[in-house]
């Protein structure tokens, strides 16, 4: 990804918005038990379309908005969206996005990823309750539902960054040259 | 240049690795009003306002989502209420049965209590067959002979008596009732009145005949009637222990009364509608 001003401020109007909507809509909208993790999903899907730098930074600056607006200990969920983040962009950088199928797929598995770091944090800083072994259904929900979210939300991503992306350069619309033989005089 | 590249990679990610567990350690060491907190609450501040028009903005959204859900959890819910309704009903039902049930029994108690059948083995039964016709007037129930029922068992209802055991198998027996042609029982008239035999009225299952047999009498209507337990000395006797309510003399017709000796008896019991049954068991007893 080639980030320009222009770029670099669109990426974080992405990341201002991932976490506005999840403050306003997606944690306030119940689903199969726990609620759906829209900002890992567009952590992976900037990762996966920039590679690890970005997603790295990408996940430390939206893990920062979070807990800055949710008033929690700052850094946990940082911590957890920059390991999405990252290993998103190794893969991207690592292999190549052979089917359509492996962007979805992809999310689901690093937000349930983020989701097991984020618990894991939170165990190790100490948790002052007994733990539910649902937090276990919640990752494994969240990691659904991140998978349903990436199908529209990746395509979504890569088309307005597509400007930036070298893979996705928009093709040419000069019509190929004839040569000599396309000259008629 | 890729080295470099991935040099850097490295750098930022150590170096944001490293910030994050700053913060998370500097968050739990300074106070609530120390750098990181006001930094964060600053944030959280300019946050805020953007939250609220996000909030407000994506309400209508929120809604709709939240509408579909609690619109399938409402059918959800529905057919669990449907269930538990169900399964309720069917305790209901169950209770109704045992409480008719223990009504009945206690009915029973009540007409086994007299002092002519406190000697009689009382055996409770279950109806669990009716003959259809009209002609056998016979009823299954539920103890046989292993329950220590024998043939010509008396068998009460709560009202009354309803008929005998007819024959007896291991596990279930046959009643027949007091409207089966084949059932004649020797009956008496309360107030020291006459003697008679009750019997069917073949296809009127609300009519005995009293066959009376000490004519000279008259029967008033509404006289009770209960089984004699006659018994004579040549060793003949009724099959019924003595006292068992049968019934009610109907409004008799005095020239039937007099010209063909019998009057017509209403059974006390709902021979229609026979659930709970005591079969007398004469065992050790004396039948009377």
């Amino acid at each position: 990804m080639i980030f320009t001003p222009r770029i670099t401020a669109a990426v974080g109007l992405i990341i201002l918005a991932a976490v506005l909507l999840q403050l306003a809509f997606f944690s306030q909208v119940p689903l199969l038990g726990s609620v759906a993790n829209f900002v890992p999903v567009v952590v992976v899907a900037l990762g996966l379309l920039g590679g690890a730098l970005p997603g790295v930074v990408c996940g430390f600056i939206a893990g920062l908005l979070i807990d800055s607006a949710l008033g929690t200990t700052i850094g946990v969920t940082s911590l957890s969206l920059m390991a999405a983040g990252y290993l998103a962009g190794r893969w991207r950088e690592s292999y190549d996005i052979v089917s359509s199928l492996v962007p979805p797929l992809l999310t689901g598995a690093l937000t349930g990823v983020a989701a097991a770091t984020y618990a894991a944090i939170q165990l190790m800083l100490g948790v002052d309750a007994p733990v539910s072994l649902l937090v276990l259904r919640e990752i494994v929900v969240q990691a659904f539902l991140g998978t349903l979210l990436a199908v529209p939300t990746f395509p979504l991503i890569r088309r307005v960054l597509r400007s930036a992306l070298v893979d996705d350069a928009r093709p040419s619309r000069r019509r190929p040259s004839r040569g000599m033989l396309g000259v008629t005089a | 240049m890729y080295r470099k590249q991935v040099r850097r990679r490295r750098a930022t990610l150590v170096l944001l690795v490293v910030a994050c567990l700053v913060m998370i350690s500097t968050s739990f060491s300074e106070g609530d009003d120390g750098p990181l907190h006001s930094a964060q609450n600053g944030v959280g501040s300019i946050l805020t306002p953007l939250q609220e028009g996000a909030d407000r903005a994506l309400k209508p959204f929120r809604d709709l989502v939240n509408w579909f859900d609690e619109t399938f959890d409402a059918r959800g819910e529905n057919e669990q209420l449907k269930e538990e309704n169900q399964e309720l009903r069917d305790e209901l039902t169950k209770a109704q049965e045992r409480y008719e049930e223990g009504l009945e029994r206690k009915k029973i108690t009540d007409v086994t209590a007299a002092e002519e059948l406190a000697s009689l083995e009382r055996i409770d039964a279950t109806v669990i067959g009716r003959s259809a016709s009209a002609w056998t007037q016979t009823l299954q129930v539920d103890k046989g002979r292993r329950d220590g029922v024998s043939v010509d068992d008396a068998v009460v209802t709560g009202d009354g008596l309803v008929g005998r055991v007819a024959s007896v198998t291991g596990g279930s027996s046959r009643v027949a009732l007091l409207t089966d042609q084949e059932t004649a029982v020797t009956a008496r008239v309360l107030k020291r009145g006459p003697l008679g035999v009750v019997g069917a009225e073949v296809g009127d299952p609300d009519d005995l005949i009293l066959e009376l047999i000490e004519g000279g009498e008259e029967v008033d209507p509404g006289s009770e009637l209960v089984t004699s337990g006659f018994a004579n000395e040549e060793g003949l006797r009724s099959r019924y222990p003595a006292g068992i309510p049968i019934g009610e003399i109907r409004e008799s017709d005095p020239g039937e009364q007099a010209l063909q000796q019998r009057v017509h008896v209403k059974p006390f019991a709902d021979l229609d509608r026979i659930v709970h049954v005591a079969v007398l068991g004469r065992g050790s007893g004396d039948s009377g």
